[in-house]
């Protein structure tokens, strides 16, 4: 009845790859934030689908742990984002290879 | 003439491959695991409450229908720490007034 846990991964393994591509190719810095975030999230599908493998809850509460460290970081990210286009006036990441001060 | 998004992009060609290649190889390696039959969880079990008992690291007090588990209770007082962090730090960069924006 239960879904095998193989099926949990092959989905993971394909969020993370979709993150990856983002993450290689993308150079709006916003959806480079959104990339890093569907790799986050594949690691959370990870944790869910173990904890339901083992029958113990550790995984999920854990994965909430991962939700709140992906919060923080959209934060920080955000904010440097609007860094980034009060300096370039862009947010494109490529422009940003030399830090100027 | 009209830009439309092509799928054969020459810049995102080789991302795309490596993207590929890696979700084969773990595929691959995940399919040919052998996993036993997920354990589960008892049809009576309170979920979401042991979530919460485990985050206020309560599970001694939280009875028979819970599902095992660990205590959080400092890693969730840590989160709290590193989320107001997060907050005042993404304020300083944004605020103009404060040193980490531009230099106007």
């Amino acid at each position: 009845m239960a879904v095998p846990v193989e099926y949990y991964l092959v989905l993971s393994a394909a969020v993370f790859c979709t993150g990856l591509f983002g993450v290689l190719t993308r150079e709006n810095a916003l959806m480079f934030l959104i990339s890093v975030e569907l790799m986050l999230n594949a690691a959370n599908i990870n944790f869910v689908a173990f904890s339901h493998y083992y029958g113990n809850l550790t995984g999920q509460v854990f994965s909430l742990f991962t939700m709140a460290l992906a919060a923080a970081e959209v934060a920080v990210g955000l904010g440097i984002i609007l860094v980034l286009y009060r300096n370039f006036d862009d947010i494109d990441v490529r422009k940003a290879t030399t830090m100027r001060w | 003439m009209t830009t439309r998004p092509r799928l054969r992009d020459p810049k995102t060609f080789v991302p795309g491959i490596v993207a590929v290649a890696l979700f084969a190889v773990m595929a691959a390696v995940f399919v040919g695991t052998n996993f036993d039959v997920a354990t589960g969880f008892a049809a009576d079990a309170n979920i979401t409450a042991t979530i919460g008992y485990a985050l206020m690291g309560l599970l001694d007090v939280s009875g028979e229908t819970a599902v095992e588990s660990e205590g959080f209770l400092a890693a969730f007082e840590i989160i709290d720490v590193v989320l107001v962090a997060a907050l005042v730090g993404s304020v300083m960069l944004a605020d103009r007034e404060l040193l980490g924006g531009d230099d106007e």
